[in-house]
């Protein structure tokens, strides 16, 4: 996974290329600033190296790159560069260095390419391009080398076409990918998708092209985004899209949501910042959806006529945070729609032998929409003649157009990698799905909705408490914070709670983390158990606190520290720290899971961790 | 003259405890009039006055102004937050400003609404850089606040809350022209206890060296609870298109022309809204209830038939069904103080939970957190977390 940026405009002396009320005064003016703060933008998708390529009719090509955040990359002043293009780079092939950043270029140093995804048979290609220097370890450093080919190749003095040689070599790639070339004396950028995301951003006097919105939002609202097999030239008079060859026209859409909502603010992190966003993230979510006094849903979505109540199984498939919310959706589709639900990791997921496709709904949850593996799942699911069905964060993302229907989770774009506010909303679409297929099933009676609706409405106020409570948390944090390991314990929808607070605890602090169903507690993991080894329990409404707590006195008695999330009203004496969770039914569990976001933020900050950026781990997974 | 750009330092780091409970869980800036806060006000009155950068003093429960405003971009300024991480008054308070401050700057009470118009002049005064300067306005109990004695345009002392009688009603209205020299001037300024703003413009006025900027225009302080309706219905009546986008209502239900409804509230049929109403964002009002003169906060839900009359529920608060806040003049005890004859029919604070049928006597302010049986009569003030039964 990684992030590229293109633009091209024309050059002013004082405000660059931008123009139109789309410019903002702080807007930096050259080329090579433009795309410097787009990679900035860019660089939850990957931080372990960056480069750029400028070109300018007088200065012709120039590069510069290095291993290390976007932040430390120095780029290069050229006064009359008219356009560029970006990368911040998630390794997949060769380690973080300086010879491995993009971009890549051909061997006489015309070519320049960055590149997002993976071409497949790089070592093939690389074997028939035995007369080229290779500089780095790189899939992607085949494509310049190729695109070299196809320029000396078609009329041997290197004066082609750079449209037509993307297009060619376009042809001979495997694997996914978003590209973008430039060329020494040439006034375009001339990009390509196929499997990876590319957006257009369409200025008045200038255009953008990157894997995302956010990107150039600062810049410009509206965007085309590009579709699997298109190539696509930006020049200084417009933008010419092709598919197999033929010029078409891809809609044009005005994005409204607020790149700003997308910077730090007034927090030192983004994940305390988007912990803290919840309530109104979760406003949003549910804005217009509850119809509470009706006992439904209003989620926008349809099924064909028979298809809901025929249903024979649900089955989520989902990679790390999604999957948990996947896992606490299983228990409310069953509970609430009365119908057989179960949860892949998509990565695993084969359409499986005894089902039948169209008495099945797979449902892929992701939040950026790109994400591979899931991506995958959904292709598998749809070559088996299934109906799919999206939850997802991203309007436009890919996996919007891959299935049959899409609920959006509304939750506003997250930076921090370790993901949160997505999480809440995402658990809280898929409660309003199950409510919706469970009406619509007559599985589920109207004053029963009623109740689950009333349970969601009073989510975000309830979320808005516990982070009342914060310093609290920061407290437990600060006394348990060196502990040797810290296991997360439920029962029921605590288990992926559970499950999800020990994930977001090791992706950020680095320590030893774990969930488990309470229950598998005494076959094996009390052996890890010690006086240094605190236990975490959701001990709420739907999480069989009772139970739980047998669980976890066990631990107790080895010594263990025990910290609880408890029901308002509820007590458990022996606790050593209690967290009140306020009355909210079903949803207590993942209202629980904010004092456990919030753990796992304190404990990570203590220790002065990279929170936004965790080692070796990026947000949007566009990598199988 | 010179062009140097405009700070606003805005004071944003008190709690209000005489608006408990609402402050429990938010700073007083944070008390929402006409569905945002106090604070957003002044914030929007310093950007059309075409201030665009912003520093904001924060520290108690600073984190509800912080995720609001994040850096700004929402209303085109550029938003820096100083901590005062203790609260030793509003002279220690803009020193906390003086690392993001490097030339002329403003100073505004984060939670007294100005109009634009003063700040313009205040900002000029600022940049034309002379003399500090103190917009001075009036007031129907200026005991309450500093008042201002003036010899022509100069003032010539504040008298801090005076016990006795004044000989006039102007006041400091809070709102002031400083240069960086300012700072300076604080750190002399002799003080026991805490270091208030007002003591080192007593210096500065001594020296002839302050200069009133006289004001009549809109000045809206939240002092009591009571305010809220009042400050909540001017500002309402103003513009009452305060929903961006209101939500769809039934036909069965009634709802005033000065209302400000959340894009995102939920009403049921037959509700009636009346006049001078604010309903927040996510908040519910279920069927058959009437709503009158009242702030609702997001995540309120007023129950089936509830009556709400000049009464503020605070955020994620429930009211029962049936339950009734008749509204009306009241005697409400705040602190030591008495006020008679105050327009409060109610306060129910955050995520408190009010019975079924239970009725608020006028002026009952119930604590947040507080669970109320169905059915209890609840008069005067309940504690925060209290649990009041029938008995």
């Amino acid at each position: 996974m990684c992030g590229i940026i293109g633009y091209i405009g024309e050059i002013h002396a004082t405000d660059g290329g931008v123009t139109g009320e789309a410019a903002d005064d702080d807007t930096p003016g050259s080329v090579g600033e433009i795309v410097h703060r787009g990679l900035k933008n860019l660089e939850y998708r990957g931080y372990d190296s960056a480069g750029v390529a400028l070109v300018g009719a007088a200065s012709g090509l120039t590069v510069a790159k290095r291993s290390g955040e976007v932040g430390a990359l120095s780029v290069p002043d050229v006064p009359d560069a008219t356009l560029g293009v970006g990368h911040t780079r998630w390794s997949t092939h060769g380690p973080p260095t300086d010879a491995n950043a993009h971009p890549h270029t051909d061997c006489v140093g015309d070519v320049a390419v960055v590149h997002n995804g993976i071409v497949e048979n790089y070592e093939a290609l690389k074997r028939e391009l035995s007369d080229h220097e290779f500089t780095s370890e790189t899939d992607t450093e085949v494509i310049p080398h190729l695109i070299e080919e196809e320029l000396t190749g078609v009329d041997g003095d290197g004066d082609a076409d750079l449209l037509a040689a993307v297009r060619r070599v376009e042809d001979r790639l495997e694997g996914s990918y978003a590209i973008c070339a430039v060329r020494e004396g040439d006034d375009r950028i001339v990009v390509a998708r196929r499997g990876s995301p590319l957006v257009l951003g369409r200025g008045e006097d200038a255009a953008f092209v990157a894997s995302d919105v956010t990107a150039f939002l600062e810049h410009t609202r509206d965007v085309t985004y590009l579709e699997d097999g298109d190539v696509a030239a930006l020049s200084p008079d417009g933008v010419e899209i092709f598919a197999s060859g033929e010029p078409v026209e891809r809609e044009t859409e005005t994005v409204t949501w607020e790149a700003d909502a997308a910077e730090k603010g007034g927090y030192e992190h983004y994940m305390r910042k988007e912990i803290h966003e919840q309530p109104e993230s979760l406003r949003q979510t549910l804005a217009g959806r509850l119809d509470v006094d009706g006992g439904d849903v209003d989620l926008d979505v349809s099924f064909p006529p028979g298809f809901l109540a025929d249903l024979e199984e649900i089955r989520i498939v989902a990679c790390g945070t999604s999957y948990y919310a996947g896992r606490y959706a299983a228990q409310l589709f069953e509970e609430l729609a009365g119908v057989r639900a179960t949860v892949e990791i998509a990565s695993e997921y084969e359409f499986g032998a005894g089902r039948t496709p169209d008495r099945t709904l797979v449902v892929a949850v992701t939040q950026s929409g790109e994400t591979a593996d899931t991506l995958g799942a959904v292709r598998r699911a749809n070559a088996a003649g299934a109906r799919t069905f999206a939850v997802t964060n991203t309007l436009g993302s890919t996996v919007t157009r891959e299935v049959d229907g899409t609920a959006f989770i509304r939750a506003g774009p997250e930076i921090g990698v370790a993901a949160t506010k997505t999480f809440a909303s995402q658990v809280a679409t898929l409660a309003m799905l199950a409510v919706a297929v469970g009406r619509d099933r007559g599985a589920l009676a109207a004053a029963d909705a009623r109740s689950v609706l009333e349970d969601l409405q009073g989510l975000p106020g309830a979320v808005q408490q516990v982070l009342d409570e914060e310093k609290q948390v920061r407290e437990a944090a600060r006394e348990y914070r060196d502990s040797e390991a810290f296991f997360f314990v439920g029962r029921a929808l605590g288990v992926p709670v559970a499950l999800e607070g020990a994930l977001k605890l090791k992706e950020i602090s680095y320590d030893h983390a774990e969930g488990f169903a309470a229950g598998e507690l005494k076959h094996g993991p009390l052996a890890l158990v010690t006086p240094d080894t605190p236990v975490l329990a959701v001990l709420t409404d739907g999480a069989r606190a009772d139970e739980t707590m047998n669980n976890v006195t066990e631990a107790q008695t080895r010594g263990a520290p025990a910290l609880g999330c408890v029901s308002a009203g509820e007590e458990f004496g022996t606790l050593d720290v209690s967290f009140e969770v306020p009355d909210v039914g079903v949803v207590e569990p993942l209202v629980a899971n904010v004092y456990l976001q919030l753990f796992a933020y304190h404990v990570a900050n203590e220790k002065g961790r990279s929170i936004d950026k965790p080692r070796n781990l990026a947000k949007s997974v566009t990598v199988e | 003259m010179s062009d140097d750009p405009v700070t606003a330092v805005i004071l944003a780091a008190g709690e209000g405890r005489r608006l408990e409970p609402l402050t429990n869980r938010r700073p007083k800036p944070m008390v929402p009039v006409a569905n945002r806060p106090l604070l957003e006000h002044v914030v929007e009155a310093v950007t059309a006055a075409g201030i665009d950068r912003v520093a904001l003093v924060v520290g108690y429960r600073q984190e509800r102004i912080r995720n609001h405003f994040g850096d700004g971009d929402d209303w085109d300024v550029t938003i820096e937050y100083v901590e005062q991480s203790t609260q030793l008054g509003t002279g220690h308070a803009v020193l906390q400003a003086e690392p993001v401050v490097d030339g002329p700057f403003v100073v505004l009470n984060g939670d007294r609404i100005v109009d634009a118009a003063v700040v313009s002049r205040v900002r000029d005064l600022a940049r034309d850089g002379d003399h500090p300067a103190m917009v001075v306005t009036t007031a129907e109990h200026p005991r309450e606040y500093g008042v201002v004695s003036l010899d022509d345009d100069r003032v010539t002392g504040i008298d801090e809350k005076p016990e006795g009688p004044v000989e006039t009603n102007r006041i400091n209205a809070g709102v002031y022209a400083f240069s960086p020299a300012v700072f300076d001037a604080i750190r002399e300024t002799h003080a026991t206890g805490e270091l208030a703003i007002t003591a080192t413009l007593n210096e500065l006025a001594a020296d002839g060296d302050l200069t009133a900027v006289g004001y009549d225009g809109r000045w809206l302080d939240v002092s009591n609870l009571w305010d809220l309706l009042e400050v909540n219905a001017g500002l309402i009546g103003e513009s009452p298109e305060s929903a961006s986008a209101p939500p769809t209502l039934r036909e069965s239900v009634t709802v005033a022309d000065d209302v400000a409804l959340a894009g995102n509230v939920r009403i049921g049929p037959n509700v009636t809204v009346g006049g001078s109403t604010a309903i927040g964002s996510n908040a519910t009002v279920e069927a058959g209830a009437v709503v009158e003169n009242s702030v609702i906060l997001p995540d309120a839900v007023i129950g089936a038939g509830a009556v709400v009359r000049d009464a503020i529920v605070a955020g994620n608060a429930r009211i029962g069904p049936n339950a009734t806040i008749a509204g009306g003049p009241a005697t409400v005890v705040v602190g030591d103080a008495v006020h008679r004859d105050v327009e409060l029919g109610g306060v129910v604070g955050d995520n408190a939970s009010i019975g079924g049928g239970a009725t608020l006597a006028d002026g009952a302010v119930v604590g947040d957190g507080v669970r109320a049986d169905a059915g209890v009569v609840i008069d005067g003030r309940v504690e925060s977390g209290a649990v009041v039964r029938r008995g």
